[in-house]
């Protein structure tokens, strides 16, 4: 191993604890401090994201009914749920990509349904989002869909820029394809380039669509182990939409069940998987494991 | 005075010229009477001394030697006419004519004839040749008073052109040599390329046979083949001139109704759609003529060229606006959601995402519409604009012949083949681009996500990761619907 990563230098700084007996140990360590931190997030703050009476409606389909959710600062949730549930709508209503046909978004306090346009593209540079479908700019490299929010956004100089895109590159174990463009990358390459993208803006609140579900598995678990290493050390709140239970069981501090536009149950990811309240929530775990 | 005129009812050569002798011998010995007999021969009414006199050199002129033209062209075989009157008492035996270095009488067969008044007179005559000279010696002195005419049958002009006189010497009957005067100038075209090789087609046994073919003859005459590049040249370079010009107004002009024909409000909308769709529905042909013969009645008048430029961009900026238009539409939605949810504006991402995609996707349609648009430039010969078309058109008309035609046909291939390769480039390219093609790292440099895959299990990925990628691609070509496909 030593020998190998000395021809490559760039990328020798792995995303995740070269033994992972250790990175285990590390998170279950994070896991039961945000546990303890989890209890003075509801007791004290304001939450960061507060979602009320949130109702979607696609030309006379109720996609979300109803909905409502409070996410703390740094905390990671995760959304399960059945497809067609609308929990992939509900994260696009809190970027504002869906408009919510009623109730109420909240972001910080601050109201966001009803914005105007500007504020709408205001409140996105605080909204990371990673997409099922990658969304990486095809016609940029890797490198450069990592710098193009920065630049063009944040108005960052180009070295600068730069300097944070190959840091969060490495950051994604992928510094040595900076100069390769999306559809010469594997999907999970791609994948983890969108997470880098999405991290490079410095966003408060990371949201995540079904970001492994378009791979294949062998690749879901580099994607997984970047969110992973996301979740325990940046100190991002993470809303995550996925299918995949031992992620949720592993790193969410809070898991939220969802089906047909309603949350059905939510609780400690221990609580939920092992005692679930709900008989929807019981049929649903016990069809997918 | 008597000899002259008993000498008129005598045609025959032979008598003619024993009485040109006579008369020599008589004017020889009488100079009073020479001077008044000469100037009906001579319009410069020169009076000469007993014993000498000069040769006056009335003209000399060259034959054209040019197809169905009148340039005499150098370096090409030609008649030269030379002409001038004897008013040396005793005659001349001998005239040498000479031209610049590189004219050539090399080969070639020289005609004498010597009239006295209207008659002719029979004089021997040996010629020889020595490069750009000859000298014509005569059996018997040439008598003062004659018109002597010398024609020099296939004798060449210098190949450069220019204007050249032809100077030369002659020698009296009593041996005195003098020099005669240089004549008019005759103008001479330099020889071109072109006439060069036309030339040598004409003896090619080849092109004979090959133009006996009635077929091959009307439509592949090599010799007008040969001619008309050259005459069709400037029309082409006008067609390269209007499309060049009016290709990039098309450009920004389609690229605004593009916009136009997405835009928000439903009038913008409508005035494009009308634009583009009255401009794709009628015929350029008809356009051109609302354009040329309509402007003027309303008293706008300008340039053809110009007018011919406006009415190309107008049309070719409709087809383009379709084709913008689809081509920003084919962006899959997840690219215009990316962009925002970075917090791009809707500025931002048309031009730093949008656009630049668009560019790529459009390349292979909007090189094909430049094809067609320069194409129907050759429309604008029917309004008088001296394009292409119209050249060949007139060529044609004044030969007779196709040939002319088909010079035009090879001066738009020339353009449309390689751009028509170029398309098939581009497209190999886009595709390949869009399927993942390309460099990749090898499995060597896999080494450095060990932490999270097998390279192994990564390679075996590829292709549905990028069926997965494309998905929303290939939705989109095949129905508009496929936009929503991707939320």
């Amino acid at each position: 191993m030593p020998s190998k990563s000395k021809k490559t230098p760039i990328i020798e700084a792995p995303v995740v604890p070269p033994a992972m007996d250790a990175a285990v140990a590390a998170r279950e360590a994070a896991a039961h401090d945000r546990e303890l931190t989890n209890h003075h997030f509801k007791e004290g703050e304001h939450p960061i994201v507060r979602i009320e009476h949130l109702n979607k409606t696609f030309t006379d389909t109720p996609v979300l009914r109803d909905v409502n959710l409070d996410v703390w600062n740094g905390e990671i949730v995760v959304v399960l749920g059945p497809s067609g549930s609308g929990k992939s709508t509900m994260l696009r209503c809190i970027n504002l990509l869906e408009t919510p046909t009623a109730g109420h978004i909240l972001i910080d306090d601050e109201e966001i349904t009803g914005s105007k346009k500007t504020d709408v593209v205001k409140l996105r540079r605080n909204l990371g989002m990673v997409f099922q479908q990658f969304n990486l700019f095809p016609h940029l490299t890797a490198l450069e869909n990592v710098m193009i929010g920065q630049t063009k956004v944040l108005k960052k100089g180009k070295e600068e820029a730069r300097a944070e895109a190959l840091k969060q590159l490495d950051r994604v174990g992928l510094a040595d394809r900076a100069d390769f463009k999306p559809p010469q990358l594997s999907g999970g390459q791609q994948q983890r380039v969108a997470i880098a993208r999405a991290v490079a803006m410095h966003p408060q609140i990371l949201l995540f669509d079904e970001p492994t579900s378009a791979l294949d598995p062998e690749l879901v678990r580099g994607v997984l182990n970047v969110m992973r290493d996301l979740a325990l050390n940046s100190g991002m709140t993470m809303i995550v939409v996925t299918h995949e239970m031992g992620f949720a069981r592993d790193v969410a501090d809070r898991v939220v069940f969802m089906e047909d536009g309603v949350v059905v149950e939510q609780g400690r990811p221990g609580d939920v998987f092992d005692h679930p309240q709900h008989e929807r929530t019981r049929e649903f775990l016990g069809s997918i494991s | 005075m008597q000899e002259l005129a008993s000498r008129k009812p005598h045609p025959g050569g032979l008598v003619a010229g024993a009485l040109a002798l006579a008369l020599a011998l008589v004017l020889g010995g009488c100079g009073s009477a020479t001077s008044s007999s000469s100037t009906g021969l001579d319009s410069s009414g020169i009076t000469t001394a007993a014993d000498a006199g000069e040769v006056v050199v009335k003209s000399a002129t060259a034959r054209p030697n040019e197809d169905g033209g009148s340039s005499v062209f150098g370096g090409q075989e030609t008649r030269l006419t030379w002409e001038g009157t004897v008013n040396v008492d005793s005659g001349i035996t001998e005239v040498t004519l000479a031209l610049p270095d590189d004219a050539t009488f090399d080969g070639s067969t020289t005609r004498v004839t010597v009239l006295d008044g209207l008659k002719r007179v029979n004089i021997d005559s040996t010629t020889s040749t020595s490069g750009n000279t000859i000298t014509i010696k005569f059996a018997e002195a040439i008598p003062s008073g004659s018109l002597l005419r010398l024609e020099v049958t296939n004798m060449k002009f210098p190949t450069k052109g220019g204007s050249y006189s032809v100077t030369g010497t002659y020698v009296t009957g009593t041996g005195e040599k003098a020099e005669l005067d240089a004549s008019p100038k005759i103008k001479i075209t330099e020889l071109t390329t072109t006439q060069a090789i036309v030339n040598w087609l004409d003896g090619q046994a080849w092109v004979s046979a090959w133009n006996s073919v009635p077929f091959l003859n009307m439509f592949f005459k090599p010799q007008l083949l040969v001619t008309s590049f050259p005459s069709l040249f400037s029309g082409w370079i006008l067609c390269l001139i209007i499309i060049l010009v009016a290709f990039p107004f098309g450009i920004l002009l389609g690229l605004v109704f593009a916009f136009m024909r997405i835009s928000k409000h439903r009038w913008v909308r409508a005035i494009a759609a009308i634009y583009v769709n009255l401009l794709r529905g009628t015929p350029l042909f008809l356009q051109i003529y609302i354009a040329f013969f309509g402007l003027p009645m309303v008293g706008i008048n300008m340039d053809n060229n110009i007018l011919g430029i406006i009415v190309v961009a107008i049309n070719s900026s409709a087809y383009q606006a379709e084709i913008y238009r689809a081509g920003i539409q084919s962006i899959p939605k997840g690219q215009y959601e990316a962009a925002t949810s970075l917090g791009m504006t809707y500025r931002q991402t048309m031009t730093s995402i949008i656009l630049p995609q668009t560019v790529r996707r459009v390349l292979p349609t909007v090189t094909s519409d430049f094809i067609t648009s320069y194409k129907d430039t050759s429309l604008l010969s029917s309004v008088g604009v001296m394009e292409l078309m119209m050249f060949s058109k007139n060529l044609t008309t004044v030969s007779g012949n196709i040939t002319p035609y088909i010079a035009a046909a090879i001066y738009y291939l020339i353009i449309t083949l390689p751009l028509i390769k170029v398309v098939g480039i581009i497209e190999k390219r886009l595709s390949a681009d869009e399927n993942g093609e390309g460099p990749r790292p090898k499995d060597d440099d896999m080494e450095t996500e060990d932490e999270f895959e097998a390279p192994a299990a990564d390679e075996k990925a590829k292709p549905s990761a990028f069926q997965a990628l494309t998905a929303p691609f290939r939705a989109h070509t095949l129905s508009d619907g496929g936009v929503e496909d991707a939320i």
